[in-house]
């Protein structure tokens, strides 16, 4: 297979960007054109001319744009660009000219949108609007946010089709008002394209992206009501970043649309399919910035595909498959004319920047004088994300900023773990604290030069909860620092689902009291992550949770005046009574607790314990006896001697010490998790066993089933 | 794109540090590391196998050889020993002792206990020896030794050394000892006397020479840094551990760049000027050592790269067509961004001036038409600027910071208090203090509750020992709901002595018995001046007259200082704390600018300190002398019982087989117990050694220049004669 080698080359700056705001156009010649939209305001269109944008239109700043699309008659080119700023959706012709202004009346601003023909899909937080020739058609209310919305292609499917992607892990499929059916997919889906940019043959096949890194091709049955089929899934076991931008575009020259990825950790990657259709990893670059948008084509020159990606500090570069290292001599470095050229207009302007900021800066200081002025630093934007990983059961934040960081300091109120990631470079350091102000952790992360994103990886203890700060400080004149707020919820390691297991034995508590139905939706926000904040329609309401550590799950049922939680882990249980009784009190509201045990739950959540648990000790007891066979190994010549089982063991090493690696500390917490689950198991029982603690760590470090299910049922 | 011009796998796990090259047979390289089990393996790709006879056992396996050394292994080195053969030698050391061997012959040339252990070896010429040395850094003392074994050098420094260099410090053609220790210091030894010391943040865990006067450091902490004598040309930090430097010609530039293999598997190349990143390649474990042979036996020297998996990458020096440029950088395009990275934030800084201009002006507006209902907490009329959640405070807001000793009270230990205050109603949200080396990690971060910020913070230091600190401070100022803060950032140097609190004169304070004299010439005012400079005081000093008195009281419990100056000139230092004397000799001599300093000491408590210790020691030796006698009884005995037991099973006498290798384990157990007393023994001898090292490095620091040394050196024959009382008399008057 050819090698793919790709150079990058950046082409300008433009402000902030946000998901799907960059697209190239066919113009009348060679290369392409590229539209690209910021947080500034500014819609802009430019080509590239000998390395030199040339613009062909550039709008005045205005409210920030939010999404960018291409729109132009059924199955044609499309060549008209659509932009949603606030509620208004305008239309731009390819030379600039704006002829069309259309406010959709929403109330919120236009978060995504699409447009096939003469139907514009206009997407808030929660509504999803459908427009024809500017007429209000559909409209329909989704459970959960929207990250996107698309709409399988007019031409190939007889119907309208649009489909959103929500928070909740599901694809919504809408027909007209109503929704068709819901597919679930493995993440929360962020961005969704049509596999070929056409929806392959039937026009019936969409990709997905998830926030959790997880790439997906689904395809929607039409027609009668079959189940929607799962394609392929790529899962991120890399634990690379979350995908948010997709496009298809044939760089590998092999006659089939390459798929390329763009990730939310910088990383930009190339896909191209196998004979099964499969997509198999070709090349990726990393490019330290969220890459918002991704495109196929050819800009730079003629001739040349490339890959143009829009990044979220408004870096718009391509990774070409020109040549570019061709000017090199023996001695020193042939710099192209151009090059020299556009470096030397740079340095000018730099020149020019320099001087008015230090007048500016004079004129900042002065102000310090009057004892009536005041000094306003602007509020910077923070591109955040807190998101929980199923694999390890962790949270990542990651926090991204237009300019350089400087440092960001952590504080937490509640116990957590900070956890290594690889590709941080900032150089942490853990300052004394003191739990009795409120710190159980203060650190400090001081940033490399040019370091605009910083990711952290965090692992938390369900039953403890409070909130994480994170103030950051970026390098920029005034100095200034914005703090921000992540909450650790008492159930933070449970994820939302749409299965629930109904033969499993269940624990459950039933709360009866005088409390409205969003009073309840409000203390569920509170206690599990996952939920939209607004109060779902209905009288009725129901969620699934799965724990990503223990694959227990739980269902909250609840209705005005009653809520009731099942689940086959006691703990879970034992923690909501707990936050929910104390939320209650504060909020001076009479609740009546009652719950039911099912002792036979206990058995049941030891059983789905077991492999975990077997597999992690016997990994550990493997690993430790790494260092020891390969001691012998040194000694002896021949490991004839040794029993099968020891020379697996030394085969393996590597691999079982990565996956040792891989997940620290595991088995303190399932020996923590065991061990909650016996004190709850007895607290409603309204027995304390925290004495006998010691007994069952012992019972755990010589692990049997049987022998600890047992320990559990012994009354104590 | 530079690659690895050769790669091998070992399959034999490395210790780190302990990798060197040497040439044993004098033509061939062979590179030599440290392994798990007490064994060093030489890779001898050249294929001619050593002599089988000899004292240590070889176990060949391919290329590479099996050297068993039975004992933990603590640091390596090979080099020539010998001027007049061209043959290098390897030096293994461990914790108890130090072996030099012929690897081509497979013989020992000399093996010397070293009850001070070595934790770092170098071989090469030192001063105007005649002979090369093997260096042996241990536990707070130096030892090189000559061909023939003996010790010609020796002395003490301030704590446990880590790495060790050789290199001609000053430019007058004789190399310098570089020494680094976990006391955080850097130390340059011309002979036995030191001629400079580098104060670090953290323990010196790698040294290595650079061209000329040049070297390069590594930290515990994540720092690899180049000094040029005394001055630091750069440092780095990251939040991996350099595990070793190098220095090589990597871009054939003829200036050697420093070369750091880190804890994660990372090499890289950096500029010895700028520090800047030139090359970098990575391992998949972290690096153990780097070293430079020609090792492919074809002219060129090699940069020898080897992971602690055993996994070796050689690289040549990079053509003259690679142009320096060994990362396959396209510079055009870096320039290109970097430039345009700069626009961006100077335009990004620009808006933000505009921006406050603008809010400046609505809210100046505000305050008129208003009639006084904003303040500055919310200086915008409801609207735009109101909900730009802008972090507003007053222009003229100043934050003021004091330094001061806080004595303690019952609740509160000693401190030295560092005071932070805004001079109106805005609050300290939190206050970040940058500092290395006096908290745990490289910053001290005091983040209130909500409830209960406020204008001001006070915020207790407690460095650990008397160094001067520059503490950077970042303070976040706003108002009580802000969530965008001002960042107010200062530097304030906390003096050397900062953790003194001066006595009022009149109080009355038991005079310690440990006191030192000396005689200066200055000026008195010129001691004040230091007092000032070098003490947290609240108010400077006046100079009155010709004489001074003054008392402080120490916030660690190390009782009173005093220091006395007379008219003639002669100072008087009272403290009970030996180390604190020492220090505030080097601090004063240091500004004085002296270069000889004699100092008459007496500190009895010390010395009856000192007297208890030797006394520990002999006792430690003799317990040491016996449990070795009654192990190699044990030996024999267990050889006997093995054989008894054994011809018991072969006869199919069970019960005397049974009944042999019960005593057989008994004995076993005996002999398990004894090797931990002896183990334990060993510990507390070296806990014993260390601290008679550090009195006489102390009995040195006490004297400046040459006196030092003679110090040192005459302490040296003391104990090596095993004269005490001749030894607490040097320490006294410095001479013998």
């Amino acid at each position: 297979m050819m090698e793919l080698n790709l150079s990058r080359v950046d082409y300008v700056q433009v402000g902030v960007t946000s998901q799907k705001c960059m697209k190239l156009l066919h113009g009348s010649g060679k290369t392409q054109k590229i539209v690209i939209a910021d947080h500034d305001g500014v819609l802009q269109c430019f080509g590239m001319k000998k390395g030199e944008p040339t613009h062909i239109f550039k709008t005045s700043p205005s409210q920030k744009i939010n999404r960018l699309e291409l729109g132009g008659p059924v199955g044609g080119t499309r060549d008209r660009i659509f932009i949603g700023v606030g509620p208004e959706v305008r239309g731009y012709s390819k030379k600039g000219k704006n002829f069309l202004s259309f406010d959709t009346n929403m109330s919120e601003p236009i978060q995504s949108m699409y447009v096939e023909g003469a139907d514009l899909f206009c997407c808030g937080n929660f509504i999803y609007n459908h427009y024809r020739d500017c007429k209000d058609a559909n409209y329909f209310l989704s459970g959960d946010q929207i990250s996107d919305v698309i709409c399988l292609p007019v031409n190939k499917t007889t119907d309208i089709i649009p489909v959103l992607a929500c928070q909740d892990r599901v694809l919504r499929v809408i027909q007209e008002s109503e929704l068709m059916y819901e597919v679930e997919v493995p993440g929360p889906p962020v961005v969704l394209q049509l596999y070929g940019n056409d929806g392959g043959e039937e026009g019936n096949e969409i990709l997905f992206g998830t926030s959790d890194g997880r790439i997906g091709l689904v395809e929607s049955k039409l027609g009668g009501k079959l189940a929607p089929s799962h394609r392929w899934e790529l899962t991120n076991d890399k634990r690379n970043g979350g995908v948010i931008s997709l496009d298809n575009f044939d760089i590998t020259l092999d006659g089939v649309k390459d798929l390329i990825v763009g990730r939310d950790d910088g990383l930009v990657e190339i896909y191209s399919y196998d004979e099964v259709e499969e997509p198999i990893h070709r090349f990726s670059h990393t490019c330290s910035e969220s890459v918002t948008s991704v495109q196929g084509g050819s800009v730079g020159s003629t001739g040349y595909d490339e890959i143009v990606c829009a990044t979220y500090a408004g870096w718009v570069l391509g990774l070409t498959t020109e040549p570019l290292t061709k000017g090199m001599g023996p001695t020193e470095v042939h710099i192209a004319t151009t090059t020299t050229n556009k470096l030397h207009s740079l340095k000018e302007e730099l020149d020019g920047l320099q001087q008015k900021v230090a007048t500016e800066r004079e004129k900042y200081q002065e102000t310090a004088q009057s004892t009536s002025a005041i000094s306003a630093v602007p509020y910077f934007a923070v591109n955040d994300k807190f998101v929980l990983n199923r694999e390890d059961a962790s949270y990542t934040l990651s926090l991204e900023l237009q300019m350089p960081i400087d440092n960001v300091l952590l504080q937490s109120d509640v116990p957590i773990d900070l956890l290594d990631v690889e590709k941080n470079s900032a150089v942490v350091s853990y300052s004394a604290c003191n739990p009795e102000e409120g710190n159980f952790l203060l650190a400090t992360y001081r940033c490399q030069a040019n370091t605009t994103r910083l990711e952290l990886k965090i692992r938390s203890i369900e039953g403890q909860y409070g909130t994480l700060q994170a103030y950051i400080t970026p390098r920029i004149q005034p100095k200034m620092c914005q703090v921000k707020q992540y909450q650790i919820k008492p159930l933070s390691l449970h994820q939302r689902t749409h299965v629930f297991d109904n033969s499993r034995p269940h624990n459950s508590l039933t709360l009866t009291g005088q409390f409205s139905l969003a009073e309840m939706h409000a203390w569920i926000v509170y206690c599990l992550p996952e939920i939209p904040e607004r109060t779902p329609p209905g009288d009725n309401v129901v969620f699934h949770f799965v724990s990503t550590f223990l694959d227990t799950q739980l269902e909250c049922c609840y209705k005005k005046g009653e809520a009731i939680f099942r689940s086959d882990n006691i703990s879970t249980i034992s923690i909501l009574k707990d936050v929910l009784s104390k939320e209650a009190t504060k909020k001076k509201i009479r609740l009546d607790i009652s719950y039911e045990i099912n002792d036979d739950s206990i058995p049941y959540t030891l059983n789905l314990l077991h492999p975990k648990l077997e597999h992690h000790l016997l990994l550990a007891k493997k690993v430790q006896l790494i260092d020891a066979l390969k001691e012998l190994q040194v000694h002896e010549n021949n490991l004839d001697f040794m029993s099968p089982e020891y020379r697996q063991i030394l085969d393996d090493a590597n691999d079982l010490q990565l996956e040792y690696k891989k997940q620290p500390c595991h088995l303190e917490r399932l020996y923590g998790m065991i061990t909650d689950l016996y004190i709850d198991k007895f607290k409603f029982k309204g027995q304390n066993v925290k004495t006998r603690v010691p007994s069952l760590l012992e019972v755990l470090d010589n692990y049997d089933l049987q022998s600890l299910v047992q320990f559990f049922e012994a009354s104590a | 794109m530079l690659v690895p011009i050769f790669n091998l796998k070992l399959n034999h796990k490395v210790n780190p540090h302990m990798v060197t090259v040497g040439r044993y047979d004098g033509i061939h390289s062979s590179l030599t590391c440290a392994t798990t089990a007490g064994k060093v393996f030489i890779h001898n790709p050249h294929s001619k196998k050593f002599s089988q006879e000899g004292p240590v056992s070889f176990a060949s396996d391919s290329d590479v050889n099996l050297l068993s050394i039975n004992q933990q292994v603590a640091a390596l080195g090979a080099g020539r020993l010998d001027v007049n053969s061209d043959k290098d030698v390897l030096a293994v050391g461990t914790q108890t002792n130090l072996m030099v061997y012929d690897v081509n012959n497979n013989s020992d040339i000399f093996y010397r206990e070293t009850p001070d252990g070595s934790n770092s070896i170098t071989i090469g010429r030192l001063g105007s020896y005649d002979q090369p040395l093997v260096i042996i850094g241990g536990n707070c003392s130096l030892q090189g030794y000559d061909m023939e074994g003996l010790d010609s050098f020796w002395t003490v420094t301030g704590d446990n050394v880590c790495s060790l260099a050789l290199l001609d410090f000053n430019n007058d053609g004789q190399n310098e000892l570089i020494v680094g220790s976990e006391d955080y210091d850097i130390r340059v030894f011309k002979e036995d006397e030191i001629i400079a010391e580098l104060t670090e943040t953290d323990t010196i865990t790698c040294l290595c020479e650079m061209q000329d006067t040049k070297f390069g450091y590594a930290l515990a902490n994540g720092t690899v840094g180049v000094y040029d004598r005394n001055a630091r040309y750069w440092r780095i930090k990251s939040k991996n551990q350099p595990m070793t430097i190098h220095g090589f010609d990597l871009d054939s530039d003829g200036v050697l760049e420093l070369i750091t293999g880190w804890s994660n598997g990372k090499v890289d190349a950096r500029s010895d000027r700028t520090g800047e990143v030139i090359f970098k390649d990575n391992f998949t474990c972290a690096v153990a050592g780097i070293v430079q042979s020609d090792y492919r036996h074809d002219g060129t020297e090699q940069l020898i790269c080897v992971s602690t998996e055993g996994e070796v990458r050689g690289y040549n020096p990079a053509t003259k067509d690679m142009a320096g440029n060994l990362m396959d950088t396209n510079f055009e395009q870096d320039t290109v961004r970097e430039v345009s990275q700069r626009i961006q934030n100077l335009k990004m800084e620009l808006k933000n001036y505009d921006q406050n201009t603008k809010a400046g002006s609505v809210a100046a507006a505000a305050k008129i038409s208003g009639g006084g209902s904003f303040s500055a907490e919310r200086p915008f009329p409801p609207g735009e600027f109101d909900k730009a959640r802008m972090g507003v405070i007053p222009a003229a807001t100043q934050l003021q910071t004091t330094l001061t000793v806080y004595p303690g009270d019952p609740e509160t230990s000693p401190h030295i208090e560092l005071f932070i205050g805004t001079t109106n109603e805005t609050a300290v949200r939190v206050v970040m203090i940058f500092a290395e080396g006096i908290f745990e990690g490289e910053s001290h971060v005091v983040h209130p509750q909500q409830s209960k910020v406020s204008t001001i913070m006070k915020i207790p230091i407690i460095p650990p020992k008397d160094v001067t600190v520059d503490l950077h401070i970042k303070a976040l100022i706003g108002y009580k709901t802000s969530s965008q803060f001002h960042v107010f950032e200062l530097t304030r140097q906390l003096p050397k002595f900062s953790m003194y609190q001066l006595l009022p004169p009149q109080a009355e304070v038991q005079e310690p018995g440990g006191h030192c004299t000396f005689q200066i010439n200055d000026r008195i005012s010129r001691v004040v001046l230091w007092i000032n400079q070098s003490f947290l005081l609240q108010e400077d000093l006046a100079c009155e007259g010709q004489q001074l008195s003054i008392a402080f009281l120490s916030l660690r419990g190390s009782g009173p200082l005093f220091i006395k100056i007379e008219q003639s000139g002669q100072v008087m230092i009272r403290t009970d704390d030996m180390d604190l004397a020492a220090e505030i000799i080097q601090s004063l001599s240091n500004f004085l600018n002296m270069e000889d300093l004699q100092v008459i000491a007496d500190f009895p408590e010390d010395m009856e300190k000192l007297r208890q210790i030797l006394v520990k020691v002999d006792e430690f030796h003799s317990v040491r002398q016996k449990l070795t006698a009654e192990m190699a009884d044990h030996s024999n005995l267990i050889r006997n019982m093995v054989v008894r037991a054994e011809d018991a099973r072969i006869m199919g006498d069970m019960k005397n087989m049974r009944k042999g290798y019960m005593e057989l384990f008994n004995l076993n157990r005996d002999l398990i117990n004894g090797y931990k007393i002896r183990c334990s023994n060993h510990q507390e001898l070296l806990n014993c050694l260390k601290q008679v090292n550090q009195v006489i490095q102390k009995a040195g620091k006490l004297r400046v220049g040459k006196y030092k040394t003679q110090v040192i050196s005459a302490c040296r024959v003391a104990i090596k004669n095993n004269n005490v009382n001749s030894l607490f008399k040097i320490i006294k008057s410095g001479a013998s």
